[in-house]
């Protein structure tokens, strides 16, 4: 089953002299899938994850999220697709500096319709899945780089996504950590989670199923 | 995203930033207290003012006249008023001996350094702020010009001034009354007054000064002595028969006032003569009169609080514009994670709020500070619930509306964007 098609993609970045970083892109994901996409600095790899995660609008084409068209959805409607069917993992971790790890895990569920009383213990038992259930109640500065990316793990499964979109998510750290994050991605992906992930490093896009590189905003 | 959850949130970052969240917060603060203590003042005044129409009484008509009224023309006068009036006669006042800085003092009986009124039975239908012990002057002592007297002493408790004032001297005037009147307990005790011999009948305990509410109180810097109002003309004889006596009129309506009014007019001149010109004094536009300056006095102060209060609000809006400009890529981090526009908004909007609470709190308490040390008149401020309800929502819609614009101007930002921003 396709979880995520591209037909067409473009992206312009309107300026003196337009950039078109996504230059009629189309992909489709299939459920369950482990892609990664590889390509230099520039060549549309961040713009193209960020259209899959309705985080940006493209300038043309289509983007079907399970079959729903995005293309003339509101901005209310797509927060709502992006709450509840996509998990993000991000390069530098983005976790909240102030919150715990435990509440840092929660804080996607607080945004949805989740019942108060049940946000605590699922956001315990994810940060449990992840290796973390001794460093619950530390704030990201106690932790390694490793472990934060870990409770990002953690957070971008908080409400149960149907896709995890990950832009290089080991960029920030070293090969031992790295190597520890792919393999809670592959255990992600082999439990039936579906993942997309950037990288500049092809040991990792090795781990993955299928690997597309991009160049200039054309998959080549 | 829920409203605890907004609300600790908000808490957590003020916590963070204590120093900034107080500044951010001191303007409201100021402005708040002004609200505070005016709201305080203001509904204190108020009481007393209705207090003061409460003891007056309703429809009350006040006039002078420079010649003196027998007890015929004040029946005379009663049948032509509106029926249920009461009416009183004050005589002139008497001061024993001259300068209210005069102490009373007891020498053998002789009362010295008082002030003497001849009245009516009738003065106790109005303005009686009084306690009194024994018995007040009846219509038998005014028909038979009884020698007897009502005392007046002072309570118990005399407030002394905070402030070094030159009416000072007076409370230690009045002190020194009060031990006497402790000392020297009157009642049923024969004294002389103008060489003549008197009986006190009755002893009225005057308020305490801030629980007088009469209006027109003077105050009463030495003691007052009531006598009958026959017996004190006859005490007092003026040789060209000029001595005023001070008319009032309670007609219990307000409506009525001024029909009393006329008819006080119209008597005075078939009496004295179309020369009478009584100047006549209607009681409910002295208190109107009273509150239009509580008003005006307040809104100068309301004036200043409000310019508080705007200058918070810039205070809470520039905090805000700030916040959100270092947060941004938190703001992207939250988009990502499923927070709508509305999440957004409500978070720097609650977070203003509470900062606008905590100026609130610190507010009330510099306001009630300075109730309590600038205020002239405390007696009656009662710390009342409202005037706390109304500071708080104040300082809650000043830093809602505030901040409302730079939160939405966060709530508009889009995610990729704000991601981006470090």
């Amino acid at each position: 089953m396709v979880i995520a098609q591209c037909k067409q993609l473009i992206k312009i970045y309107p300026g003196a002299h337009d950039f078109r970083a996504l230059d009629e892109v189309s992909l489709s994901i299939q459920q369950g899938e482990f892609v990664s996409i590889m390509g230099p600095s520039g060549c549309g790899k961040s713009t193209l994850l960020n259209i899959l995660g309705l985080l940006d609008e493209p300038t043309g084409g289509e983007y079907l999220l399970n079959n729903v068209p995005t293309a003339k959805l509101n901005d209310a409607r797509r927060t709502e697709l992006r709450r509840n069917q996509i998990g993000f993992i991000f390069q530098s971790f983005n976790l909240m500096p102030r919150l715990s790890v435990l509440e840092n895990i929660a804080l996607p569920m607080r945004y949805s319709d989740m019942p108060r009383a049940d946000i605590l213990p699922r956001a315990r038992e994810l940060a449990v899945r992840v290796g973390l259930e001794k460093k619950l109640y530390s704030t990201p500065l106690q932790l390694s780089g490793g472990q934060c990316q870990r409770v990002a793990c953690a957070r971008s499964l908080a409400n149960n996504p149907s896709i995890i979109l990950a832009d290089e998510p080991t960029g920030n750290l070293d090969s031992k950590a790295s190597a520890d994050i792919l393999d809670l991605l592959q255990e992600l992906n082999k439990n039936g989670m579906t993942i997309i992930m950037v990288t500049h490093d092809p040991k990792i896009a090795a781990g993955t199923h299928r690997t597309i590189h991009m160049k200039d905003g054309k998959i080549l | 995203m829920r409203l605890p959850d907004l609300m600790a949130t908000g808490w957590a970052e003020i916590w963070a930033h204590k120093m900034r969240s107080f500044l951010s917060f001191f303007a409201i603060a100021i402005g708040i207290a002004t609200f505070f203590y005016t709201l305080s003042v203001l509904s204190q005044s108020y009481r007393r003012i209705g207090r003061t129409a409460e003891v007056a009484g309703k429809g009350r008509v006040e006039t002078r006249t420079n010649h003196p009224l027998t007890v015929v023309q004040y029946k005379d006068l009663k049948e032509r008023l509106p029926a249920g009036s009461s009416l009183a006669f004050t005589s002139d006042d008497y001061n024993v001996q001259e300068g209210w800085w005069n102490s009373l003092y007891h020498k053998g009986n002789q009362l010295v350094g008082a002030t003497v009124y001849g009245i009516l039975p009738s003065f106790k239908e109005s303005d009686f702020v009084y306690r009194l012990e024994g018995r007040f002057i009846n219509w038998q002592d005014v028909e038979n010009k009884h020698r007897v007297i009502v005392l007046t002493v002072f309570p118990r408790e005399v407030k002394k001034s905070k402030r070094r004032f030159w009416w000072d001297d007076v409370d230690e005037h009045i002190q020194k009354v009060k031990e006497y009147s402790e000392h020297h307990h009157l009642l049923h005790q024969q004294v002389v007054l103008n060489n003549q011999t008197f009986t006190v009948v009755g002893i009225l305990h005057l308020p305490t000064e801030n629980e007088d509410v009469r209006l027109s109180r003077n105050r009463e810097w030495r003691p007052t002595l009531y006598i009958p109002y026959t017996t004190w003309y006859d005490l007092y004889p003026d040789e060209n028969d000029k001595r005023p006596v001070d008319i009032r009129v309670v007609t219990g309506k307000e409506s009525t006032a001024h029909t009393a009014g006329g008819t006080l007019t119209s008597y005075l001149r078939s009496q004295f003569g179309p020369n009478e010109k009584p100047e006549i004094e209607f009681f409910h536009e002295k208190i109107e009169e009273r509150l239009k300056e509580a008003r005006k006095s307040l809104n100068n102060m309301l004036f200043m609080g409000i310019i508080a209060m705007i200058a918070g609000g810039i205070g809470i809006m520039n905090v805000t514009m700030a916040v959100i400009f270092s947060r941004t890529k938190e703001i992207g981090i939250r988009r990502a994670l499923g927070a709508s526009r509305k999440d957004i908004l409500f978070q720097f909007v609650v977070e203003a709020m509470l900062l606008g609470l905590c100026g609130a709190i610190a507010g009330m308490i510099l306001g009630y500070l300075a109730v309590l040390h600038l205020a002239e008149d405390t007696s009656q401020m009662t710390f009342s619930w409202w005037v706390v309800a109304g500071s708080i929502l104040i300082a809650l819609v000043t830093s809602f509306l505030f901040a409302l614009y730079p939160a939405w101007q966060a709530a508009k930002l889009k995610p990729v964007e704000a991601l981006k921003n470090e």
